[in-house]
């Protein structure tokens, strides 16, 4: 502590002066020799302590007094390291900056960070006075911004008491930009940006301040304090069918990091699916690590779809404790399969064994209604109703009932062609090319001509499939259950057709394509060169032809698998297929939503939802033409915070923005000048007035 | 006619002289200025006329005579009287008058100038003085006179008292006037901390001797007129008291009038005559309003 005029220290001296009177006080009493002193003493004995000690409290009340006015007048002063910025009050600019991100939810000893930095605002927009003009910008990722400073201080004060976290990260960058906006706008000399956050790691983006060298001061007021801030959080979560659970069966991959600086030991991970838990799971994470825990679950009978959550024990930012989807089971593909050679005797039927392949051990839930149809009953099928069409071994369709299988396919149906005996690739080149992806050639019989025991060195095999396909996502790169498979007879082919993005996914160790695929409007083609039973090669008895077979159908029915929406983020849009409603409704977790109908939705085939401001399962409810109003499930989706925000480690120092006109540095510990006399003025205020009580009193 | 102020008077000289002012001077004009006693003896028969006394009617004489007449009495012959005087410390105190003990000294010596004079027997007893109680036994004499004024004023002149009780004085006197019937004249301020006084007031009268007490007090004790921090020291002993006047006055007169009430009324409950006598108050203004109380016990005849 020091003074500014320590030589009024000297009025010190002046302490001596109500001890003197007190003493001098005491012996100059007047001295009465008083018979009745029983009575007096009777009467003291109640009153003198009472008295004693309001002499002596008056006695210190003075010295005080006499002490606290030469010490006030000495103004002393005093220094202490502060983090807080140093207020001056009067005429200024000044834009508060506060993180409303869902980090700033965060609960530190007991008031969360957001409530540190609103108290700390409203504490600064007290010390910049009432000349000072502010704005209050958050800093939430998307957040609207003020357009301009006011002073009308009381207003941001109410705006500041109705801050709540959001769901959004932080993005500092973007709010200190919009600040120093605001304050280029100003004619004040002083212009200072206040930013109250915890400074995460994710929060600032580095490099260049939005400013330049003449830009405003900037004060940075870290609301943690320093403190680590240890959270745990789910950042990821992906749901898929698990054919391996069975046809309601379903895999949940959670995602779980630990932010902290200890490690986590015996984490409890929870799964709970529509609602109710129903798997837990236990995790040791180290400082830092990310960990996929891997849950199998079913879904509840009846349902297709599911909110699913992995939820984490609560900590002190409960937002990303949570994480959820919407498991979806693929919808049953209805398949036609048109036999170009029925047989009598079933494993001599060209789609015996796709039949068998489709429906393994004839299955119920098998994931597929399979109807088999000749050629000839084709014109009485509503083609509409089914997902994908097989031709196997068909010879060459008239005309009309090629156009409405092209019209079929457009409209998004899934085709395979496989040719056999009966397919004359004359006849196909008539008729049948816009169901293919290329023209058909003659076939080629590998063992013609070999003597019996060369024909099985001179077969064919399947190779150089495209692994990342999804038709071939569950093989091996060398798969033995597809590459063992012999072909003594495939069909080559010819010039490609008027189709979209042809690709050859196989082909034979002869180099001629074995499995063709092609776009055409919204539907697949696929072209298989060799016959899809017996008669043409022994793929059916290998095991790689099952799955061949079943991921074909379902990559050939994918346009009705990808109606849903994958889980986003929040802040992020949705894209809905309008599936031909008349209205779509989309409603969110906190009841807010979006309406989509007439213009907005009539000919669109997706409509975008761009209100997804909360995590949670946003549900969807869906009008058709006929009017009728049903909840789509399967276009539901999920929407979950960005695990950005989880990590709420220091950002450091290299990525906060410097300060503009050479002001002094962020969060820079700095000495503040504390004056005291106000404080000691007061203090003798309000002596003199408890002086005067105790006079008062002692009359 | 006017009175004589009480410092005046004891400015006068010697106390014999004093008492002789008191007596033939202010008390002179009175009719038949005396001091009775209360007990008194029968007489005569007188045959009952208008204006006698009911009360004195003898129902027995008309019983056996069918004629009305009524009992005349006499005073006893020669009243003995005990002086008592309270030397004691807490009667020093003289606030901005007399001193309580000048003052009782005062009242008693023109009691004994009166008694004298009516040639009835006056004794004295001093406690609480600084040579130690003094007993002067009744005597008729003038001579006699001298002696108990004399032991008066120099009890009253000593500077320090002790803090004896009236208590043990009276019970003395009880056991002296044993014997006979006498009036015991006490002057104190009854500042008795144990209320012994008035119980052995209470035994007096239960002797069936007449009590008077006439209870001294400076002005000052009855309306505590200090200011300013004062230093209170005690007559009787060593204690001393730092206080706030302003602040404990309001309750030392609470007790004060209490302790008053109290005594008044437990001494006139007991049969005792009470007198409460400033010292700013003329002593002959006290002495009649005793010697008026006498004469209309003394009429009454006997209690």
């Amino acid at each position: 502590m020091s003074f500014l005029a320590p030589l009024l220290l000297l009025g010190l001296l002046g302490l001596t002066v109500p001890i003197t009177i007190h003493l001098i006080g005491r012996r100059r009493a007047r001295v009465v020799r008083f018979a009745a002193l029983e009575f007096l003493i009777a009467t003291k004995r109640r009153t003198a302590r009472r008295f004693q000690l309001r002499e002596r409290m008056l006695l210190v009340v003075r010295v005080l007094l006499c002490a606290a006015l030469p010490l006030a007048l000495a103004k002393p002063i005093t220094s202490c390291a502060s983090k807080g910025p140093q207020i001056a009050r009067g005429p200024q600019a000044a834009v508060l900056v506060v993180d409303d991100s869902f980090t700033a939810g965060y609960r530190l000893e007991g008031r969360t960070l957001l409530g540190r930095a609103t108290d700390e605002a409203a504490r600064l927009l007290t010390q910049l006075g009432p000349e000072a003009e502010v704005a209050v910008v958050r800093a939430s990722e998307g957040a609207i911004h003020p357009t301009e400073l006011s002073r009308e201080h009381l207003r941001l004060r109410d705006q500041l008491a109705s801050l709540s976290p959001t769901a959004r990260p932080a993005d500092l960058d973007r709010a200190l930009a919009r600040a120093a906006q605001l304050l280029s706008g100003s004619s004040h000399e002083r212009r200072t940006i206040y930013l109250l956050s915890p400074l995460t790691k994710g929060s600032l983006r580095g490099g260049d301040p939005p400013w330049g060298a003449d830009g405003p001061a900037l004060e940075v007021l870290d609301v943690r304090d320093g403190a680590a801030l240890p959270n745990l959080a789910v950042v990821g979560l992906k749901v898929e069918p698990d054919p391996g659970a069975g046809s309601r069966g379903i895999a949940a991959l959670a995602e779980i990091t630990n932010h902290s600086l200890l490690p986590a030991v015996g984490l409890t991970v929870s799964l709970r699916v529509a609602g109710q838990i129903i798997a837990r799971g236990q995790l040791d994470l180290a400082p830092g690590e990310t960990k996929r825990k891997r849950f199998l679950a079913t879904l509840p009978p009846g349902r297709r779809t599911a909110e699913i959550a992995i939820e984490l024990p609560a900590d002190a930012l409960t937002a990303d404790d949570r994480r959820q989807a919407m498991a979806q089971l693929r919808d049953e593909i209805r398949v036609l399969l048109v036999d170009g050679d029925p047989h009598a005797a079933r494993h001599d039927d060209e789609l015996f064994y796709v039949e068998a392949a489709l429906r393994p051990g004839d299955r119920a839930e098998a994931g597929t209604v399979v109807s088999k149809i000749t050629p000839d009953e084709l014109d009485d099928v509503e083609i509409d109703q089914y997902d994908v069409a097989v031709l196997a071994n068909v010879a060459a369709l008239p005309a009309e009932d090629v156009a409405r299988l092209v019209t079929w396919v457009k409209a998004g149906g899934g085709l395979l062609v496989a040719p056999g005996d009966r397919v004359d690739p004359a006849a196909y080149e008539r008729t049948m090319l816009p169901l293919l992806p290329q023209s058909l050639r003659d076939p080629i019989d590998t063992a013609w001509g070999a003597a019996p025991d060369e024909r099985a060195a001179r077969a064919l095999h399947l190779t150089k499939w495209e692994a990342d396909h999804p038709i071939f996502a569950p093989f091996a790169v060398d798969a033995p259950g597809l590459a063992e498979a012999r072909f003594t007879k495939i069909v080559l082919l010819g010039p490609t057709t008027d189709t979209d993005d042809r690709k050859v996914l196989a082909r034979f160790t002869n180099g001629a394509a074995a499995l063709v695929e092609a776009r055409k409007g919204d539907g697949r083609l696929l072209l298989f060169a060799s016959t899809l039973d017996r008669d043409w090669n022994d793929l059916p008895i290998h095991p790689g032809y099952l799955p061949l077979v079943q991921e074909s159908i379902r990559h050939l029915a994918r346009r009705r698998v990808e109606g849903a929406t994958a889980a986003i983020i929040v802040g992020q849009s949705a894209s809905l297929p309008t599936l031909d409603l008349r209205k779509l409704e989309v409603r969110g977790p906190e009841r807010k939503g979006a309406v989509f109908e007439g213009g907005r939705i009539e000919g669109r085939r997706s409509v975008r939802f761009t209100g997804a401001d909360a995590p949670g399962v946003y549900r969807v409810i869906g009008t058709d033409r006929t009017g009728a109003t049903r909840d789509r499930d399967e276009l539901a989706f999920a929407v979950n915070l960005d695990p950005r925000g989880s990590d709420l480690a220091p950002a450091p120092a290299s990525q906060l923005p410097g300060a503009g006109s050479g002001t002094e540095g962020a969060s820079r510990p700095s000495e503040r000048r504390v004056e005291l006399w106000h404080a000691i003025a007061a203090a003798l205020l309000m002596l003199l007035l408890i002086e005067s009580v105790l006079i008062q009193r002692a009359r | 006619m006017p009175r004589l102020d009480p410092v005046a008077l004891a400015r006068l000289g010697s106390l014999p002289l004093k008492a002789r002012v008191i007596v033939e001077g202010a008390l002179s004009g009175l009719h038949r200025a005396r001091l009775h006693g209360s007990s008194v003896e029968f007489a005569e028969h007188k045959e009952y006329s208008p204006g006698d006394e009911l009360r004195h009617v003898d129902w027995r004489a008309f019983a056996k005579l069918d004629r009305y007449f009524v009992k005349q009495y006499e005073q006893e012959s020669q009243l003995t009287v005990f002086l008592v005087l309270d030397g004691s410390g807490s009667m020093r105190f003289a606030g901005s008058g007399l001193s309580k003990v000048e003052y009782a000294g005062l009242c008693l010596a023109a009691l004994a100038y009166l008694i004298v004079q009516q040639q009835d027997k006056v004794g004295l007893f001093v406690f609480g003085a600084p040579g130690g109680d003094i007993v002067v036994p009744p005597r008729a004499r003038t001579s006699h006179l001298t002696d108990v004024l004399g032991v008066i004023d120099r009890a009253i002149a000593g500077e320090h008292g002790d803090d004896d009780s009236p208590a043990a004085a009276l019970e003395r006197i009880g056991e002296l006037a044993r014997r006979k019937r006498a009036l015991i004249i006490l002057a104190s301020d009854l500042f008795d901390p144990d209320d012994r006084t008035l119980a052995a007031l209470r035994r007096l009268r239960a002797q069936r001797h007449d009590v008077a007490v006439l209870q001294v007090l400076a002005p000052e004790e009855r309306t505590f007129p200090y200011e300013g921090l004062t230093l209170f020291e005690a007559l009787e002993s060593d204690h001393r008291l730092l206080a706030n006047p302003a602040a404990i006055r309001k309750d030392y007169l609470e007790r004060m009038d209490a302790f008053l009430a109290r005594v008044a009324e437990e001494l006139t409950g007991a049969g005792v005559e009470y007198h409460l006598c400033p010292t700013d108050r003329a002593v002959e203004d006290t002495l009649l309003e005793l010697l008026a109380t006498r004469q209309r016990i003394g009429a009454g005849g006997r209690r």
